[in-house]
Formats: C-alpha cells, structure tokens, sequence
C-alpha cells in the first residue's frame, strides 16, 4: 500500500537523481558560522594565528539545544568574525585557510562493538560530531532522540525529499544503502524502539528496491512506500502517512508519539558512529536555470556559494536570485560570500524563467489554496484577515498552525504572497505573545515586591 | 569572484517556484471552453452570434480600460477577464438582439457590478447574470424574443422555445426532440442551445482542475431529482425532467455561470450545497415563477448566500479529533458548573 496525507501539490520536480555526486574541491578558505542549529550559538574555541585539523572541534556551546561544529579543512584561522550568514545576517564565524593537507583529527575514535549497541554512548557521539537535522531544520539531533525516549512508539527515518532539484537523500541510499540501513539502525537503538519506519516516495523506486534487497528487517527497518506529493517531507505529513496520527496545534511530532529523522542525518550518524566523522560535508545539489549545468556535489561545510558555482561548471547567465535548500521552503540567500552549512540541501540560482511574481496581485477567490493546504487551513480567508489586521479572526482560522510549506502560494492563479503573509502573521503573534509574557512577569514581580 | 560582487540579488519569500496556471491563463482556458459553444451558435443561428460577441468583447475590455483610467487605478485588461465577461454577456442574449444591447449589458456588468466593488474578485454577484436579470427587466420584449435554428428549416422571425411549453405544461412538439435539443436545433440564447459544446467546455475545464465537478453536478443533479421526483401533468416523470436539463440555459448556467470564482463558494461542502440551492431555485421558479427560465435568478440568490455559506464549512483543525473538541466542550461546560 502506498502512503499519503491529504491535499498537497505537485510541482515540477526537475530530479536528476542520474548525474553522479562530484567532488568539490575544497575552497581556498572555509567561513564556518557558529550558529549551524537550532538554539544559542557555538562559542569559537579557537583563535586567529591557530591552526586546525580537519574535523577538530572549533566552536562549542554547553546548553542542551547546541551542536558543536567543526573545522572542514586542516588549515591556519585567519579570522575570528562576525562574516555574511546563508540565512541572513552577520554571524560569528571561524575563516581557515587551508593547507591542503587534510590532516585528520583523531579526537572521535570509531565506537566499539558495545559501544554501537548502547544508547548512551551513541546518544553522546551524535552530540559530539555536530549532526543536526540535515534536511534544512537544524535541530540538534541528540536532543531531538533524547526527548523522545519513553514517549515515542512510532520512529520515522525521512526519505520523501518532495522538494523539486534536490537529489542528495536518493544518492544517499543508491550509493551508501548499507551504511544508511546502518545510520538508521543507531538511530533506533538510541531511541531504545524495535522498529523503525523508514518513508521514501515511490518516485525513487530503484532505491527502494535496492534497500529492500539488503533485507532492512535485519536492522529493525519497514521501507514505507509514500505518494510522490509535496509537502510529504515535512514532519507532520511523515507522521500522518505512516501512522495516521496528526500532531496537534502547536506541538511537536512526540506529542503524538512519532519522531521524524532525515536520511541525510542516518548516514551522518553511521559516518559519525563508525567512522568517527564529524559533519564536514555533505552532498549538495546545485542546480538553476542560470547554471551551465546541474551537479550533485560533496561540499565541504564553509565553502562559500560564489566558488561553489564556479566549480560546478559556472554561470550560464546571471542568477538574480539563490536560494538555499528546495525552492518551496528555501531561503534566499544575499551574499555569495555567505557559506554553505549543515543544513543546505541545495544551492539553486534562479533567474527571471523561474520568478513568477506579479506586482499588485488581486485575489480572484478561486480558492486552489484551500484544496492543496495539508494542514486543513483557508489560506484565502486567513489572507484576507492578515491584510485587515483581524488578529482575532485570525486566531480563528488558526493562522499559527501554518508551517510555511508554500503550497497555497505556489497553486496560487493570481500570485498571491500567502505564505509571506502567514510567516509575517506568526512572527507578530509570536512578539505579540512574549510582549504579554514580558507584561505578566513584570506584574508578578511587582505583586511578589508588594 | 569580483563580477560576482556586483550581481545585486533579489531577496524573495517562499516559494521560490510557482504554478503556470496563473489568471490570464485561466481567463483564456475558460474561453477556449467556450468556444464549441461559439461554433455550435455560429452554425445554428449564422454570422449574427460571432458579431455579437465581437461587439460584446469589445465594449467589455472599452469599459474597463476607460473605468480604470478614469479612477487613476492600475490598467487591469490584460488579465482578460472583462473579455471573458463580454463573451459570457453575449451568449446569453437571445437571437434576435439588435446588435447594441451588449453595450448596455456590459457597461452594466463592468462599471456597476464589477468595478465599483473594487475590481476582479471583489463583485459579490455574476456580472454576467446580473447584467442579464437588468436587460430582462429593461428589454423585456427583445430578452424573451427567439428565432428558430437554421437547421429546423423554419421561416420565421419568433418562435416559441421548449422552456415556454414546459411553462405553459403544454405537450412538447415533436420537432423538439431529445437529440434536437442536445444538438441545439432549436431556438433559444446563442450560449444554451448546443448541450453538446457546453458540455464539452465544462469538462475541459473539469480536467484541467479550473473549475470544481462539485458545483455543477450537483446543480444539475438536484433540478434531476427535484423534476424527477415532481413531475409534471401530461408528462411521464422521465421525460419531463430529460426536457428540464435539455430545454433552458441550465447547462450554460452550471458549468460557465455558477462557478464563477468571485460569486461562488471556495469551501468543498460549501459549493455542493451552492449548487444544490441553485437547482432547488431553479425548480422552484421554473414551477411557481412568472418567468419560464429560473436559472438565472437562483444563480444571482444563491451568489448573495455565498458568504454565509462559506462561514459554515470550517474544515476540522489538523491535529485536532472530534474526541479533542468533546473534550474541551465537556472540561468547559465543567468550568462552568464548577463556577456555579
């Protein structure tokens, strides 16, 4: 049986799973940023005049909701400063100039035997080698399995990857099947769970067949074949596909016992577990109409976007604009100094061909927006309270259950900003709400001196 | 490196890809649909539908050019949606229109029922049928004046449709045949007499997802189970509702007029009952009226209730069960007792 969720788009999804993963040469000099997760920043942990090995541990934060990140090339620090962030900003980040040696650090030792099959010591690597969510969100990984333990019944590996361009995750399982059915495998273990569920599309049915050769019962693996639909990646449509479960309003997948992994972070685990790699790379899709040429390439964590394009084959024509990860949910990027971090699934330069917006747009409330949101929402109505300013009746169609995956936008006829207009709504709600907080804490500390 | 430094970027929100299907595309596809409906008209009636819509396109696009350049607001023809207005205006006149009337319909249409609530999207009745239900009451005699199809070989100027047998309860004459009517030899407006082309655009525009199946299936459907179940004196019940779908402009009605986006509703539950109110209507007034055809004052009724009805469909909120909502109802209820 095939798995789904309601509603959803199909757009065109421009794959080329067939062009193999190239090597980027490493650039000149890497930018890491210090902020490659979900939660406070690292702190660097090194200086200027250093010099680094390739996976040494560079910046670092104790609190719980952090990954470290590491050096992805052997080199000397240059700089310690605050440098153009893909996501927008400036943000602290550790310039090496590499040497080209690539000497290894050999600070993460491969696991031993037991330790593969305790949860603990797993748990503690995945920290230690800076494995966050690799499918865009960058959520701490360890923590994310940690809070699951004892609640979730239901683990999900993510293998949907329904953004168009992107091929990372489907090169992942033709080229590393063994070493993902392994990743997944430790993921389960740590979660301390039998099974595992593992969801890809059937639009990679070559993949399928090839895990499913390699007998992934033996690791407590069912491949869950899934609709080719966007938005069947994100965590709440993973959830509702394979165990029909809906997240509640406001919550996390763990709520309703589920918990959602990407592949890309199961082979970054196996990397870190058994090879004792920290995340210094990863396979990038580079592609846009202004590229001569689409390329899957390893890339190193820091390498900036302008080299990237270079050393994928260059420009056909000037891009106006990059967009990091998929084109539903990407973010643009300003700067082509701005690096590539753990997160970036994919860099695209688009041009004028894929720019569809419309100055003036009027809505002709035709209503495509309500039969494609997965999320049981009426973009039309919500649109119409945002642009009024009616944070009641927004509240109403539930505008904060909206997590921006674009597909009323993207069906939209008359171009409408529907997905801006919600991201803008959520961030005023959000201020609007820790303005109260803010409020009541100060009345309860007058009340407390009182 | 340093050309690259010069390259200004633009920032856009997500998504960074859309649909093709944009207004303009959609405005054209639905008159692409219309145009069997164009062809039939042409070979049934003569040159004289193809002039009509010409002036009636014409004066559509005239009349919101000149609105919007007289308000100072941003040109809006080309997303061709006042073109599409002219030629839904023109297919529901009947034959024997003098050849100035689509320039009182559309001024109507366009200026007064269209622009004035703020453009595209924002009328809350049809252009197309209100500007009809105008001509109607202005020109009563030319509105309900219809020559015979060509085809029917017969010589006159007027000639009474099968909507007015239906009307009157009248036995159906002969030449009114099921496949007559189907096929449009009969007379009547330029846009309903072929069933054949109508339905042909309707599911064009079906399977190219433009409009929604629910709306005009469920129009048609209930004037079939409503004249079904009804019938008529001097009628088997069969025939009589085979000459309800076939006689009138129900067809043109349920497939091009009411699934217009702006007067329609954008709930799923809420446009079957929009279109299970339009065919009650229509049944209502086609039996106790003072008017033959009721299809397009049920459009124009329920195009009013629009709003109301789409405030009544709320989908159930992701991630909340009807066990939730019992919940709180019951912990709130709870409250208040407690309160108490």
């Amino acid at each position: 049986m095939i798995h789904t969720f309601k509603r959803g788009v199909h757009p065109n999804y421009m794959k080329a799973p067939e062009i193999p993963i190239s090597v980027v040469a490493p650039p000149p000099q890497v930018i890491i940023p210090m902020a490659q997760h979900i939660g406070a920043p690292d702190k660097p942990i090194v200086k200027v005049g250093d010099y680094v090995k390739m996976g040494q541990k560079i910046g670092e934060n104790p609190a719980p909701v952090s990954a470290p990140v590491h050096a992805s090339v052997s080199g000397k620090v240059v700089a310690v400063e605050p440098r153009p962030h893909p996501l927008g900003d400036m943000i602290m980040s550790v310039v090496i100039e590499n040497d080209y040696k690539d000497t290894p650090c050999e600070d993460l030792a491969p696991l031993t035997e037991e330790q593969l099959k305790d949860p603990e010591a797993i748990l503690a690597r995945i920290r230690e080698a800076g494995v966050v969510g690799m499918g865009g969100a960058m959520f701490p990984t360890a923590f994310k399995i940690r809070g699951g333990i004892g609640k979730v019944d239901k683990l999900i590996i993510n293998g949907a990857e329904c953004e168009p361009y992107l091929n990372g995750d489907h090169l992942t399982m033709l080229n590393f099947p063994e070493q993902l059915l392994k990743g997944i495998e430790l993921v389960r273990i740590a979660s301390g769970l039998d099974k595992v569920y593992y969801g890809i599309e059937v639009n990679k049915k070559d993949a399928i067949e090839l895990l499913n050769s390699l007998h992934p019962e033996k690791y407590g693996i069912e491949i869950v074949p899934e609709k080719v639909k966007y938005p069947q990646g994100a965590e709440k449509m993973q959830v509702k596909a394979v165990t029909g479960r809906e997240v509640k309003p406001g919550g996390i997948p763990s709520g309703v016992g589920a918990n959602v992994v990407s592949t890309r972070t199961c082979y970054a685990i196996y990397q870190a577990c058994y090879e004792g790699k920290p995340v210094i790379e990863r396979i990038v899709t580079v592609a846009g109409s202004a590229m001569n040429k689409t390329s899957n390439a390893l890339t190193r964590v820091g390498t900036p976007l302008g080299y990237l394009a270079e050393q994928c084959g260059g420009f056909a024509v000037t891009p106006r604009k990059i967009v990091l990860g998929g084109p539903m949910m990407g973010i643009c990027a300003t700067s082509f100094e701005a690096p590539t971090i753990k997160g970036t699934s994919g860099v695209l330069f688009f041009t004028e061909k894929e720019d569809k917006t419309v100055e003036d747009p009027h809505c002709i409330r035709c209503g495509k927006c309500i039969t494609v949101c997965p999320m049981n929402l009426e973009p039309v109505f919500m649109y119409m309270y945002y642009s009024k300013g009616d944070y009641e009746m927004m509240e109403k169609y539930h505008i904060t259950d909206c997590f921006e995956c674009g597909s009323c936008s993207f069906n939209c006829p008359a171009r409408m900003p529907l997905t801006h207009a919600f991201k803008t709504a959520k961030l005023m709600f959000q201020a609007k709400a820790a303005k109260e907080k803010a409020a009541a804490e100060a009345a309860a500390a007058k009340e407390a001196k009182a | 490196m340093e050309k690259q430094e010069r390259i200004v970027l633009d920032v856009a929100y997500q998504p960074q890809v859309r649909t093709n299907m944009d207004t303009r595309r959609i405005m054209l596809n639905v008159m692409l649909a219309l145009l069997p409906t164009l062809i039939a008209a042409a070979y049934e009636f003569g040159f004289k539908p193809v002039l009509m819509v010409a002036v009636s396109m014409a004066s559509a696009v005239f009349y919101e050019w000149g609105y919007r350049r007289l308000t100072k607001k941003e040109p809006s023809i080309f997303d061709f949606s006042a073109c599409l207005t002219g030629m839904l205006v023109a297919i529901t006149l009947p034959t024997s229109a003098p050849w100035w009337l689509p320039l009182i319909g559309n001024f109507f249409a366009i200026v007064i029922v269209k622009q004035l609530y703020g453009g595209l999207g924002k009328n809350f009745v049809n252009p197309a049928l209100a500007s009809r239900a105008f001509l109607i009451a202005s020109y009563a005699g030319i509105m309900t004046n219809f020559a015979p199809a060509r085809a029917m070989g017969v010589d006159a100027l007027s000639m009474a449709t099968p909507m007015s047998y239906l009307y009157s309860g009248q036995p159906m004459p002969a030449y009114y045949s099921y496949s007559n009517m189907f096929f449009g030899i009969m007379p009547g407006c330029f846009g309903e007499a072929c069933k054949a082309a109508l339905l042909c655009g309707g599911l064009y525009l079906i399977i190219r997802k433009i409009i929604s199946w629910r709306i005009p299936v469920s129009f048609i459907g209930t004037v079939a189970v409503l004249t079904l179940i009804f019938g008529h004196e001097g009628y088997d019940r069969v025939s009589w509702m085979i000459y309800n779908l076939l006689s009138g402009g129900l067809f043109v009605a349920a497939f091009f007029m009411a699934t217009d986006y702006a007067t329609s509703p954008v709930t799923l539950p809420g446009q079957l009952l929009f279109g299970a109110g339009c065919g009650a209507i229509t049944v209502l007034i086609r039996y106790f009226g003072s008017y033959p055809e009721g299809v397009t004052y049920a459009i124009l009724i329920m195009n009013i209730c629009v709003w109301a009805i789409d405030k009544g469909f709320r989908r159930h909120q992701f991630g909340v069960s009807k066990e939730d909502i019992a919940a709180q109802k019951a912990a709130a209820k709870a409250a208040k007792e407690a309160a108490k």
